[in-house]
């Protein structure tokens, strides 16, 4: 961001806004009605896990179709540690740092392939995986899953449990959009984007596009895999049936819908993967696998940015307000041939190019 | 710059207030305090009940999950036409069922629970065990009967662990004791080779069939052998079993495609035992005919529900009833594909013997007139099986009768020839 | 003494050989120039000293063979590639290419003072600095593109085709600030152009290739007075 007029006027602008959302999140949970709170719950759990997607796809441009699997797992070590009563800053750290470990050793693998040889070697996460877990009963309860219920309201706050459930996913999502915000718009975002845009150029200034590649995938899992703490931490149930991969291309739908390779996209992907089934069921239940495809079709001709797109024009007036500040450029007639995708394309939102 | 940020979270502000209000059922209120008065549970008045279904309608499952839903509405459907259903405390009541797409997620089959939960009296007949499994602890500690639910999974009928919750379908133990038991009291001396799906539902069945056959000294187990449900061939298993001569093979498997398989690999080995399939893997059309199962001596089954597609049962009273109520009522007008439509026509009858028998409108008072169904033949169910609630540890339907293919179709048997 | 030595480099684009035996030579600050038709090979020769295509025979810099080596180690090396397309950042505004350029130094005041050269070698990006690289003009664009290059301070930059697609006027600006670049700073030069006089005003010796073999190597002077030059490649 460059230059503003007043600098006072500015940090006012800075705060107000955060602490405004910040505000208003936490009073939202005390006001909805339960169901409200299940529901944004939810959205906080799948949205996290197409965040997850979005880095290693949207931002680095990497197909990953496995991304499930991490939830899984993350939801299968949280499930476990709950159950043998583990503490749950443990299993809370367990179930991060397992599918991170296990995405770092596939990208280690995957990542030197090009192109759809990752997608293949994705493609193969949740297949294995849901076998895996029928077979590792012990572990996972075999096909019938395992239960765990915990983040219950503690005594004394005189919450009920569903709020106090959704400020631990505000508290928790909220940390991880803030941390992945701030990276993707740092110095490793502009190093993802570059080798996302062309990997030769990226190492023709000495950046090694493998070496962000599994930097990439490895936080998508991290992140899957807290995605999946918040899914047993919500939903309280897993099975086999979470990693299927069906449910890696719902979350992969939900990227595109939402709009990849943006944050706020991340969020209305969630929204999507969460409140779309129940919308349709709404609709007609018999009808909710043709509703939600038509809703994908008809949003991605509508809107072929993802649901993102619709924030733009409010980015595009704070940077034309930019644009207008600075000395006019000369403009040679060959600069207009470029100019109208950097119009669309607000500095705080990059938006993957198709 | 001030305005476009404050008009951003005006923006927020209303998409939130905008899902507030589409998605806002009833607000916070306690366990029960219902609108009609009298203690009554939510979901029911003195003229109507409802009841919830999350089961998958789209998917894999799709098709006996829409069976799950339009057994039960038909019967409702017809008995609504008639007036309503009589319940214990005296009134006459209508039946609404709302049924939920969960396409077998268990995180939307949680969803479908969130949102029903307030309103419908009870939930009950969808199909899955981890669909339902996923709420299953929720509906313990909100209080919400998850009844006569399809899923052989043992843990719903178990009354300790599940308060609020009951099986409907024979446990996949329930199939292979039965199997077993036919087997023991043959008289004539076998040796059996198993194969079995190394999950919990080949084990359930395993554990079945040895429980019963424990201490039969006319029964050898000579071979034991598992596979992965994702296996994409079992002929390895068969031939090491057809070593092992036994003359009954006891097959566990889930997977059609595995069983025809099963059944040509063996004739191939010109191996000719006689088999054990379960429930799910025995259909004449899918299964028996293209595995070639004509060559074999016999094939057994075993089943509580009369088919409708068979002739034996063309011109049963029971059979014209409900084929004439899944049409106009339960919105299903083929003929019924899955065994499921009839079950879940069953589910309904065993509800208005309960409701029969509740003295007060309450979930509690639900369960425990639900508990106490002796023996009651529901329509559709084949002689020798009924619906008993009342002992523990078993579900809703805990006994099958062993049938033999014809040829054609299963026919009931009651010795091992 | 040498910097860079190509002795018999072959290169496949899949089945097609592209280059069949190239050779090449450039002296510690010097420029050589390569020329050619289309196809013949000269962006290809760019690509494997680069390591973007992978090569056969020797490729020696800096005394040693640096063939096999990943693209990303070569240019840690200091070999700087400004590709055909430019490949600049769209997305990313003027002053973050050039940082992006200057990705493997940790030099933060040597970095700010290079880019303060840079913008005063291309006077045009010191006015778009806070615009984004897609929407400048193609002369722009091909000046930041060798600006970012010379953010990672290499030893030898590689020029592909500078001048394609730009006005005469534009081209010889570029010619012009890369001459002076080479001047000022020294480094040394491998520029591929298929405009020779422009070529001949940047470069001290220059080779031709032909369906990837040298046909032609000289200086610029021996080489600028010759008819088969003149006819083949300036349109004379």
């Amino acid at each position: 961001m460059a230059s503003v007029p007043s600098p006072r006027q500015r940090s006012w602008v800075r705060w107000a806004g955060p602490l405004l959302l910040v505000v208003v999140l936490a009073v939202l949970p005390l006001v909805f009605p339960e169901s409200v709170n299940e529901i944004i719950a939810r959205i906080g759990v799948f949205a996290v896990a197409v965040l997850g997607l979005n880095l290693v796809m949207g931002y680095t441009g990497q197909v990953s179709l496995g991304q499930i699997f991490f939830l899984g797992l993350g939801a299968y070590v949280t499930a476990y540690g709950v159950s043998n009563d583990w503490n749950i800053v443990v299993v809370f750290v367990l179930a991060c740092t397992i599918p991170a470990v296990v995405g770092l050793l596939v990208a280690l693998a995957a990542a030197r392939l090009g192109g759809l040889a990752i997608a293949m070697v994705t493609v193969a996460l949740p297949i294995v995986g849901v076998p895996l877990a029928k077979r590792l009963s012990d572990y996972t309860g075999g096909s019938q899953g395992l239960s765990a219920r915990f983040g219950d309201a503690p005594e004394g706050t005189g919450l009920y449990d569903d709020q106090w459930r959704l400020y631990l996913v505000l508290a928790i999502g909220g940390a991880v959009f803030l941390l992945t915000r701030n990276l993707v718009r740092g110095k490793y975002g502009r190093v993802f984007a570059i080798v996302k845009k062309n990997e030769n150029v990226a190492s023709s200034v000495g950046i090694s596009p493998y070496r962000y590649k599994v930097l990439a995938f490895t936080l998508a899992s991290l992140i899957g895999g807290v995605s999946g703490f918040l899914y047993m931490l919500v939903i309280q149930y897993t099975s086999p049936e979470t990693m299927s991969f069906g449910h890696s291309i719902q979350l992969l739908a939900a990227m595109v819908i939402g709009g990849a390779g943006s944050i706020l996209g991340s969020i209305l992907g969630g929204a999507y993967y969460v409140l779309v089934p129940q919308l349709t069921n709404l609709v007609d239940p018999s009808l909710t696998a043709l509703l939600q495809g038509a809703t994908l079709l008809v949003v991605l001709f509508v809107l072929p940015g993802g649901l993102a797109s619709l924030a733009r024009p409010l980015g595009r007036g704070r940077r034309s307000s930019h644009d207008r500040r600075g000395p006019t450029p000369p403009i040679t007639p060959s600069a207009t041939t470029g100019s109208g995708t950097a119009a669309e394309t607000p500095e705080t939102e990059r938006q993957g190019h198709p | 710059m001030n305005m476009h940020s404050r008009s951003r979270k005006a923006l927020g502000i209303a998409v939130a207030s905008a899902l507030a209000l589409t998605l806002a059922g009833c607000a916070r209120e306690g366990g029960g305090g219902g609108a009609s008065g009298g203690g009554a549970s939510p979901g029911i008045t003195d003229t109507a009940v409802k009841l919830g279904i999350s089961t998958p309608l789209s998917g894999a499952t799709a098709g006996p999950g829409t069976c799950t839903v339009a057994g039960v509405t038909a019967y409702f459907g017809a008995k609504n036409a008639e007036g309503g259903v009589a319940f214990g405390d005296g009134k006459t009541r209508t039946v609404e069922i709302e049924a939920l797409d969960d396409g077998y997620d268990p995180q939307r089959a949680k969803a479908n629970y969130d949102s029903l939960k307030g309103d419908v009296f009870a939930m009950t007949a969808g199909l899955g065990t981890p669909t339902n499994r996923a709420w299953r602890d929720a509906a313990i500690a909100d209080e919400v009967p998850q009844v006569l639910v399809m899923t052989g999974d043992p843990l719903f009928s178990d009354t300790e662990e599940s308060p609020w919750q009951l099986g409907f379908v024979p446990i996949y133990q329930n199939e292979g004791e039965a199997f077993g038991k036919l087997l023991a009291s043959s008289g004539g001396a076998h040796k059996v080779a198993i194969l079995s799906q190394n999950d919990d539902y080949g084990a359930g069945y395993v554990e079945g069939f040895k429980s019963a056959v424990e201490g039969a000294g006319n029964v050898q187990i000579v071979g034991e052998l598992t596979y992965e449900a994702t296996d994409t061939s079992v002929d390895a298993q068969i031939t090491q079993l057809a070593a092992s001569g036994a003359d009954v093979i006891f097959n566990a498997m889930s997977v059609t495609p595995l069983t025809v398989s099963a059944l040509q690999k063996a004739q191939q080995l010109n191996w000719l035992p006689r088999w054990f399939l379960p429930s799910n893997t025995s259909s004449p059309g899918a299964v028996v005919e293209p595995g070639g199962g004509a060559a074999f001596p016999a094939i057994y089954s075993v089943s509580f529900a009369k088919a409708p597609a068979s002739p034996a049962f063309a011109e049963d009273e029971d059979v014209r009833t409900y084929l004439a109520a899944l049409k106009e009522h339960g919105n299903y007008p083929d003929a019924p594909a899955f065994p499921h439509c009839q079950w879940s026509w069953m589910v309904g009858a065993t509800l208005e013997q309960a409701f029969a028998k509740m003295t007060a409108p309450t979930r509690e008072d639900f369960m425990r007139a639900l508990r106490s169904i002796e023996n009651f033949e529901a329509p559709l169910m084949l002689p020798g099986t009924a619906v008993s609630t009342t002992e523990a540890g078993q579900p809703a339907v805990p006994t099958v009768v062993v049938q033999k293919y014809n040829g054609k179709g299963y026919d009931t048997v009651e010795a091992f020839e | 003494m040498t910097l860079l030595e190509l002795e018999d480099v072959t290169a496949f684009y899949g089945p097609v050989q592209v280059l069949e035996g190239v050779s090449l030579s450039v002296p510690e600050n010097g420029a050589v120039g390569i020329l050619g038709a289309n196809g013949a090979g000269k962006t290809t020769t760019l690509r494997a000293i680069s390591a973007t295509v992978r090569a056969g025979g020797r490729i020696v810099f800096d005394g040693k063979d640096i063939r096999g080596t990943r693209p990303d180690r070569v240019a840690a090396l200091g070999i700087a590639h400004v590709p055909e397309g430019r490949g600049t950042f769209g997305d990313l505004s003027v002053r973050e290419n050039l940082r992006v350029g200057a990705y493997l130094r940790k030099d933060r005041k040597g970095i700010a003072s290079d880019i303060d050269y840079c913008l005063d070698l291309f006077p045009n990006l010191q006015d778009r600095i806070t615009s984004n690289a897609s929407a400048l003009s193609g002369g722009e664009q091909q000046m930041l593109a060798v600006a970012r290059a010379i953010m990672s301070k290499p030893r030898l930059l590689l020029l592909d085709e500078a001048s394609l697609g730009l006005a005469p006027s534009t081209a010889k600006a570029v010619y012009d600030a890369i001459r002076r670049l080479r001047v000022e700073s020294g480094i040394a030069m491998v520029v591929v152009e298929q405009n020779a006089n422009l070529a001949f005003t940047l470069v001290d010796s220059a080779t031709v290739l032909e369906t990837g073999r040298n046909v032609l190597t000289g200086t610029s002077a021996e080489l600028r007075g010759m008819d088969e030059i003149r006819r083949a490649y300036l349109g004379g």
